[in-house]
C-alpha cells in the first residue's frame, strides 16, 4: 500500500494537476494520487473522527470554560482569569499538588528500578518457567482498578486488625489510621500504583532487554565484567529508549493519579489524599463547578508538560557516563 | 502443556477475583444497565423511564397491561451513574428520558433549571398534592412554590434501631416500650451511651455521621437558607450539633466504622454498637448482614424523625409525551402503587393514606421483636418537617464529617470548627 502510494505519488510528481493526457482514459475527477490519498484517510478516519469528537473537542472545550463560571445546566458567565485567582488561592488545591508529586514520586520511581531488576531476573536463564513469571507480574496490570483500591483498603484497614496494622503491631507500631494519616495515606496509594504497574513496565523493559544482542554480555563476560558491570554499562545504556518511554508515560500517569485515592479514601476524598484530578473531579462533578475545574486541568496539563520536559531530559542522561564505550 | 494448564488456571483465579469484586455495594440491588421495554409492540406511544435503586417492573407490568397504547422501556443503574446520565443528557440538551427519578440529596441542584423539565402543576398535579406528606411534596417544588419539579414516590424516615441484648447486658430495660420511656431526649440518649460504655464497654453509635445528621434534622436551618446563603456560621444551630458530637466522641461514645465497611458489618452481626440510628431501610439492612440475629430492635428517634433520602419523579421538557408520561408518573406514585412497592421491596410510601391500611399495620417482623415496624415509621414520617437544602448541601455536609473524622483522630474541636468554615467557604464560593 505505501509502495503503491509513493509509486503513484512520483509518477504524478511532475506535472500534478496538468495531468489530462491519455495515460487515464477512463473519466475520472480524482488523479490516482488523490483517490490513495482518499482512500488512506478513509481507513484512518475512523479514529480522527472518534478523537475528534470524544478528545480535541473536549479539550479545546475545557480551555473555553476555564474562563467561565458554569454549573452545567444554566447559562454561562464569562469571568476572565477569576477561574484561576480562585484556586491559586485555594490551599487545598497546593496541598493537593503537593499529594500528587509525593504519591507519584514515592508510586513511580521505586517502581521502575524495581522494574527493571524484575526484568532483569526475568530475561536471564537461570529462571525455569519464565511465562508462569512474567504473566504473574504483568497480572496487576489487567486487574480492575476498583478491586484493586478495595482489595487495598482491606489490607490497610484502619482497624487495628487490619493486615498491615496487625504486622507493623508485632513490632510494637501503634496502629494507623490509614485513610487519614498525612503519610499513611499517602504510602497506601503508592503502594496500590507501585503494585498495579510495576509488571506492565517490567514487561517493556524485558521486551526492550530481550532485543539486546547475546554476544555483548558473552564479550563482557569474557572481559570479566561483573553482573553489576553489566546491567550497568550493557542493559541499561541498551534499554535507554525503553527508559525514557516508561519514565514518560509513568511521569503523566502519576500526575493524573485518579481512582486509588477516589475509592480508597472514599465518598469525596480528604485533604491528605486528594490528587489534583480528584480536586478537580470533585469540584466538577460533585459542586458542579465547571469553570474552576477546567481552570484546573489546564494548571495540569501545563504542569504535565514541565514535568515530562524535566523527566525527558533527565532519562536521557542515563548511561551517558564517561566510562561507556572506554574499554 | 503443564505450564499451559497452570497459566490458565492462573487466568482462571485472576478473573474470578477480580468478577467478585465487583459486586461490593450495601443493599444495592442488581439491577441490569441495559434499558428493558415493557409493554405491547404495537403500541402508539414509548415512554422512557430512568430510575436508580428500586425495581419497578412489575408494576410497569400492570401499567402496559392497563394502557396497551403505551410502552415503557426503564433503565435501572445505580444511583451515581444514574444521575450522572441524567445531569450529562440535560446539560447537553439531548437525550433525557421522559421520566426521570431524582434522589433527594440531588434534587435542588436541578431546581436551578427549571426550564429543563415540565412544570407538573400545568399538567395538573395541584389536584395531587393533598394525597402527600407536605414536607415531600414541598421538596418536590421550588422556593416559590410556583413550580413542580417533581412528585415525591419513595421516602426514608429515620428511627433508632438498638441491640436489646446490649441493653440487658448494661442492666438496663429492653423492651421497645421501655426503651422508648427511657431515651426521648437526647440527654437520655448520652446518659444511656455512658451507662453502656461504663458496664460492657461497648459504644453506643457506629460513626459520628448519624449522630450529627439526626440531630441536625431535627433543626429549624441547616446550612443554607432559600436565597442560598451559607448559614453554618451565623446559624447557633449547626455549630450546637457539631459540639455535641464531638464532645460525645471524646467522650468515647461514637466509633469510627463507615457503614457499609467490612468492620462495620462486622460489628452488625457481633452486636459490638447499642444502637443505630438510620432510615427505614436499615432494617433490611440488618437483616441482610444478620439473618439469625434476632436482637435487634426499633423505637423513635429521640426528639424526632428525619428523612435521609428518597426519590422525586420528574419529567424533562424533552419529553415529547407529557400527557402520557404524567399519566403513568401519577399513577406509579399512587398511594395504591406505592402500597405494593412497599410490599414488594420495601420502599417507604410518601403517601399517608396508606398508613392507616390493614396491610400496612399489621405485618409484623419476627427480627425486630415480632412487633409491626412499619407504623413506627409511619408516625416517623408524619412527624418530619421541611427544611432547605440547597444545592451545595452534600458538600458543606462533607466537610463537616471530615471535621468530625478529625476530631475522632484527636483534633481540638474548637480549633477544627473555623478549619471546618474555611474549607466550606473555599469550596463552595466559587
Amino acid at each position: 500500500m505505501a509502495r503503491l502510494q509513493r509509486d503513484a505519488g512520483k509518477s504524478n510528481d511532475h506535472n500534478t494537476m496538468s495531468n489530462k493526457e491519455p495515460q487515464e482514459p477512463k473519466k475520472r475527477s480524482f488523479s490516482q494520487r488523490q483517490r490513495n490519498m482518499a482512500s488512506g484517510y478513509m481507513f484512518i478516519s475512523p479514529f480522527y473522527l472518534l478523537f475528534a469528537v470524544f478528545g480535541v473537542f473536549p479539550i479545546l472545550y475545557s480551555f473555553y470554560l476555564a474562563f467561565f463560571r458554569w454549573d452545567g445546566l444554566g447559562d454561562m458567565e464569562y469571568v476572565g482569569f477569576n477561574n484561576f485567582n480562585i484556586i491559586f488561592n485555594d490551599p487545598l488545591f497546593w496541598k493537593s499538588l503537593y499529594n500528587t508529586i509525593v504519591i507519584g514520586l514515592m508510586g513511580t520511581a521505586p517502581q521502575l528500578i524495581v522494574a527493571l531488576l524484575l526484568a532483569f531476573a526475568l530475561n536471564s536463564v537461570l529462571i525455569k518457567y519464565k511465562s508462569v513469571f512474567r504473566l504473574a507480574i504483568f497480572l496487576p496490570y489487567v486487574t480492575s482498578i476498583v478491586a484493586v483500591a478495595i482489595v487495598f483498603s482491606v489490607i490497610f484497614s484502619n482497624q487495628e486488625s487490619g493486615l498491615v496494622n496487625a504486622f507493623l503491631g508485632m513490632f510494637g507500631v501503634e496502629p494507623i489510621t490509614w485513610t487519614r494519616a498525612e503519610w499513611g495515606t499517602k504510602v497506601a496509594i503508592a503502594t496500590m500504583i507501585f503494585w498495579r504497574w510495576v509488571g506492565y513496565n517490567t514487561i517493556i523493559y524485558l521486551a526492550g532487554m530481550q532485543a539486546i544482542p547475546s554476544d555483548l554480555y558473552e564479550a563482557a563476560k569474557i572481559d570479566g565484567a561483573s553482573l553489576r558491570q553489566q546491567i550497568w554499562h550493557i542493559t541499561i545504556p541498551m534499554l535507554k529508549p525503553f527508559i525514557i518511554f516508561t519514565v514518560f508515560t509513568s511521569t503523566i500517569g502519576a500526575l493524573q493519579i485518579f481512582a486509588e485515592p477516589h475509592i480508597f479514601q472514599g465518598r469525596a476524598g480528604r485533604p491528605e489524599g486528594m490528587s489534583i484530578v480528584l480536586y478537580l473531579y470533585r469540584d466538577a462533578f460533585g459542586s458542579n463547578f465547571f469553570g474552576t475545574a477546567s481552570a484546573t486541568a489546564i494548571v495540569l496539563f501545563f504542569i504535565i508538560i514541565v514535568f515530562s520536559t524535566m523527566n525527558l531530559y533527565f532519562a536521557n542522561r542515563i548511561g551517558r557516563s564517561k566510562k561507556v564505550g572506554v574499554k | 502443556m503443564k505450564e499451559e494448564r497452570l497459566l490458565s488456571a492462573i487466568l482462571v483465579t485472576a478473573m474470578i477475583a477480580v468478577g467478585c469484586s465487583s459486586n461490593g455495594g450495601v443493599g444495592e440491588e442488581d439491577a441490569g444497565n441495559d434499558e428493558i421495554s415493557i409493554g405491547s409492540e404495537e403500541s402508539e406511544v414509548e415512554l422512557s423511564f430512568w430510575a436508580f435503586g428500586t425495581n419497578y417492573d412489575s408494576l410497569i407490568e400492570e401499567y402496559t397491561e392497563e394502557n396497551p397504547n403505551v410502552t415503557i422501556s426503564i433503565q435501572q443503574v445505580d444511583m451515581e451513574d444514574h444521575h450522572t446520565s441524567l445531569f450529562t443528557s440535560l446539560s447537553a440538551g439531548a437525550g433525557a428520558p421522559d421520566i426521570a427519578a431524582i434522589e433527594r440529596s440531588e434534587i435542588d441542584s436541578y431546581k436551578r433549571a427549571e426550564d429543563k423539565f415540565m412544570n407538573l402543576y400545568d399538567l395538573g398535579a395541584s389536584d395531587l398534592e393533598s394525597d402527600y406528606l407536605d414536607w415531600a411534596w414541598e421538596i418536590g417544588s421550588s422556593v416559590d412554590g410556583d413550580f413542580l419539579l417533581g412528585v415525591p414516590a419513595d421516602i426514608e424516615p429515620t428511627a433508632m434501631y438498638y441491640r436489646a441484648d446490649v441493653f440487658e447486658q448494661a442492666g438496663l430495660p429492653s423492651e421497645p416500650e421501655e426503651v422508648e420511656e427511657m431515651i426521648q431526649t437526647w440527654e437520655d440518649y448520652r446518659q444511656i451511651a455512658a451507662t453502656i460504655l461504663d458496664k460492657t464497654g461497648k459504644k453506643m453509635v457506629d460513626n459520628s455521621e448519624p449522630v450529627f445528621k439526626a440531630k441536625r434534622d431535627q433543626a429549624s436551618e441547616h446550612y443554607f437558607n432559600e436565597t442560598n446563603e451559607l448559614l453554618i456560621e451565623s446559624s447557633p444551630y449547626m455549630k450546637q450539633v457539631y459540639d455535641e458530637t464531638a464532645r460525645w466522641i471524646e467522650a468515647g461514645y461514637i466509633d469510627n466504622s463507615e457503614m457499609g465497611s467490612r468492620e462495620w458489618r462486622n460489628a452488625i452481626q457481633e452486636g459490638d454498637y447499642a444502637t443505630l440510628l438510620g432510615p427505614v431501610w436499615m432494617s433490611e439492612t440488618i437483616k441482610g448482614y444478620a439473618p439469625d440475629d434476632t436482637n435487634w430492635r426499633v423505637v423513635s428517634m429521640p426528639e424526632g424523625a428525619g428523612n435521609w433520602g428518597g426519590s422525586w419523579f420528574t419529567i424533562p421538557k424533552e419529553t415529547d409525551h407529557p400527557e402520557e408520561a404524567y399519566e403513568f408518573l401519577t399513577w406509579l406514585v399512587a398511594a395504591k402503587q406505592q402500597m405494593k412497592s412497599f410490599e414488594e421491596r420495601g420502599t417507604f410510601p410518601s403517601t399517608p393514606d396508606v398508613y392507616d391500611d390493614p396491610d400496612f399495620t399489621l405485618p409484623t417482623d419476627d427480627h425486630f421483636g415480632g412487633g409491626n415496624v412499619a407504623e413506627l415509621f409511619a408516625e416517623a414520617a408524619l412527624e418530619v418537617e421541611y427544611v432547605y437544602k440547597g444545592s451545595l448541601y452534600e458538600d458543606v455536609n462533607e466537610e463537616i464529617l471530615i471535621g468530625l473524622d478529625n476530631v475522632y483522630d484527636g483534633a481540638n474541636p474548637e480549633e477544627e470548627w473555623p478549619e471546618i468554615i474555611n474549607r466550606v467557604e473555599r469550596r463552595v464560593f466559587r
